[in-house]
């Protein structure tokens, strides 16, 4: 890989999780690192008009992440991961995503920057940026020291976020759980208007992906030994952790996800007792549908804590 | 001194009702009738009809609220205290007239929904999507299909010898399985039954879906007073499903008492029934957003407006 000095990413699917770190590990090997737009409706709709009508609404959204980097960058970063252990593996949405991305835009000829390994390639984290660090001519060395010190920053970004989080379970609010994926639950788009209008209604807004990662995942093994997909993991045992210290959980998904249906549904059944809520996100515009939800929401939990109706909340 | 008294208006997609009621929580003036897509209208016309009810003598209305798909819009037309989501409403006013109640079963014009309550209070909730199967508006496009008015589904329904099985999961496929029925001479009126089971049914599968059903049940909304539909849940059920006289009521009347219990109070005239409010659809160019704002304007002096995703798209009175 030649010529390239400025690398593109998409705002979308794993770089809610993962944004940091490649972040840090292309601007320490030298390069120029660039993110699309907050996502709007515009971005969704050039997604959806490159998208087959059957996909999710994250990956029209990322489509149109991707349309917003061309000719802005001489690489974009498009990773295929797979999983680093058979329990804890990733949707087909990552396992194929620079096929997909490639074939979507073939007449645009991308060039893409990818890193590509599976659970049975029995690899870890690092082997897999110290091989991307390869490709894009650097020596071992700068490999290991440009990842290094980005999984650095990506570590303190998560422990203050998640050291925030706890702060706000000792509020005196009311403490609702907004448990998905992080693409959907931040995007400007999707999921982030939900936690304003939760702010809106007075409560404290938590977000799985602010749980600590590691116990989340281990967590998760209490309720299912089988689940086969990681950030389904994180975000059940990240409400395992959190289901005394909330409220009420909201599950967060976007149409249509097949992960979140099932785990959605199995962590619905096991929450029995407290108020949970299962919103799903679509393509549509207005948010009132979504707001009638929370609102009804929010009034079972303020209800219920003040005893019964008659009492002014 | 004039007795105080509550007002409660419910702006369904279909429907629109309004109650007044006293500090005792009886009722004193109703209607109800079609919203015909003009939510304005109808509430003027709700209020037209509360006001012939309405003893001015003796009482006054010192708090108002408004409930359903348009209590926003209507809420700042008559400047109501309590704006409220449709779930509480209906839990507020059915727990009010029957507080032993456990579940609460809901299918109106375009949704329906099921409110468990525990001790008095919601503890949980489940609303349709954005399908509206099994609705009351799939009924009365069947209705239209047979040549038969919906209100005499129920008592069709119930002379049946047996119900003949309709798919009603999706409304498409509710039609042809209808037209197949009817070509291979099936009776009209086991088809009707087979409807009112298919709505029963369909609701327990979606909507009620992984809802516990304890007793006991009331049944509401404009679809409760098919009594086709109730036998045919209390025949799922095993239990008894109580319909009640003022069910399609119970939202206006929820919000009420919500009225009532908030304290703070606020004049409410019926002249607003005279006055002109119009409503505008504004789209925001400020991002690519393009949200669609909606702005209301009383006499031609804008009153309220919302839609805005951000700050940016506030419109300042």
């Amino acid at each position: 890989m030649k010529n390239i000095h400025i690398i593109g990413v998409p705002r979308g699917l794993l770089t809610y999780r993962d944004g940091i770190l490649w972040k840090e590990f292309f601007t320490q090997l030298g390069f120029s690192y660039i993110l699309s737009p907050r996502s709007d409706r515009s971005i969704l709709e050039e997604g959806t008009a490159r998208a087959v009508d059957e996909t999710c609404l994250p990956f029209k959204m990322y489509l149109g992440h991707v349309q917003r980097l061309l000719g802005k960058c001489d690489a974009l970063f498009i990773p295929r991961e797979g999983g680093y252990t058979p329990r804890e593996k990733m949707c087909t949405r990552y396992e194929s995503l620079p096929d997909l991305i490639a074939n979507i835009f073939r007449e645009e000829r991308l060039p893409l920057l990818t890193v590509s390994y599976d659970w049975y390639d029995k690899t870890n984290e690092e082997a897999v940026y110290l091989k991307l660090a390869e490709t894009l001519g650097k020596t071992k060395k700068e490999g290991k020291k440009a990842y290094n010190s980005a999984k650095k920053v990506q570590d303190a970004w998560y422990k203050a976020k998640e050291k925030r989080q706890m702060q706000k379970l000792d509020s005196s609010k009311s403490k609702v759980l907004l448990a998905g994926h992080p693409y959907v639950l931040h995007d400007a788009y999707m999921g982030s208007e939900l936690g304003k209008i939760l702010e809106k209604f007075g409560v404290e807004v938590l977000y799985t992906d602010y749980v600590n990662k590691k116990s989340a995942l281990k967590k998760s093994y209490d309720l299912s030994r089988v689940i086969p997909w990681l950030i389904s993991r994180e975000i059940i045992g990240a409400s395992l952790l959190l289901r005394e210290k909330v409220d009420g959980i909201v599950l967060v998904s976007a149409y249509p996800c097949g992960p979140d249906s099932l785990a959605g549904e199995l962590l619905q059944r096991h929450l029995k007792g407290l108020p949970v809520l299962s919103l799903t996100l679509d393509a549509q515009s207005g948010t009132a549908g979504v707001e009638t939800r929370l609102e009804s929401f929010i009034d079972i939990i303020k209800y219920q804590k003040a005893g019964g109706y008659g009492f002014k909340n | 001194m004039k007795k105080k008294a509550y007002l409660g208006i419910d702006i369904g997609s279909i429907s629109t009702k309004g109650v007044i009621i006293d500090e005792n929580n009886t009722f004193l003036a109703e209607s109800y009738l079609w919203t015909e897509g003009n939510p304005i209208q109808a509430t003027r016309e709700v209020l037209h009809a509360l006001e012939e009810q309405f003893d001015r003598e003796h009482y006054r209305i010192a708090a108002s609220g408004t409930t359903g798909s348009a209590r926003k819009l209507v809420g700042s037309m008559i400047g109501a205290q309590v704006v409220k989501n449709e779930i509480t409403a209906h839990a507020v006013g059915t727990t009010t007239l029957h507080p032993e109640v456990r579940t609460i079963l809901e299918i109106g014009g375009q949704d329906s929904k099921i409110i468990c309550v525990e001790n008095g209070v919601a503890v949980d909730y489940a609303m349709n999507t954005l399908c509206a199967a099994g609705t009351g508006a799939f009924l009365s496009s069947q209705a239209h299909r047979l040549g038969v008015e919906v209100e005499e589904f129920g008592s069709i329904a119930l002379k049946a010898k047996k119900a003949a099985p309709i798919a009603a999961r999706c409304t498409v496929f509710a039609e042809s399985d209808l037209v197949h029925k009817l070509q291979v001479g099936c009776p009209k009126d086991e088809i009707i039954a087979g409807l009112c089971k298919a709505v029963a049914g369909n609701y327990l599968n979606n909507v009620a879906k992984g809802k516990k059903i304890i007793a006991p049940v009331v049944f509401q909304g404009g679809v409760s007073k098919n009594a086709g539909v109730v036998h045919m849940f209390e025949e799922e059920l095993g239990m008894p499903v109580m319909v009640d006289e003022k069910g399609h009521l119970m939202g206006a009347f929820g919000i009420a008492v919500l009225a009532r219990e908030d304290q703070s109070e606020g004049e409410f005239s019926f002249d607003v029934a005279q006055m002109d409010f119009k409503t505008r659809e504004v789209t925001c160019g400020k991002c690519a957003n393009h949200c669609e704002i909606i702005c209301v304007y009383r006499d031609g002096s804008l009153i309220d407006s919302w839609g805005n995703r951000c700050d940016n798209g506030a419109i300042r009175q």
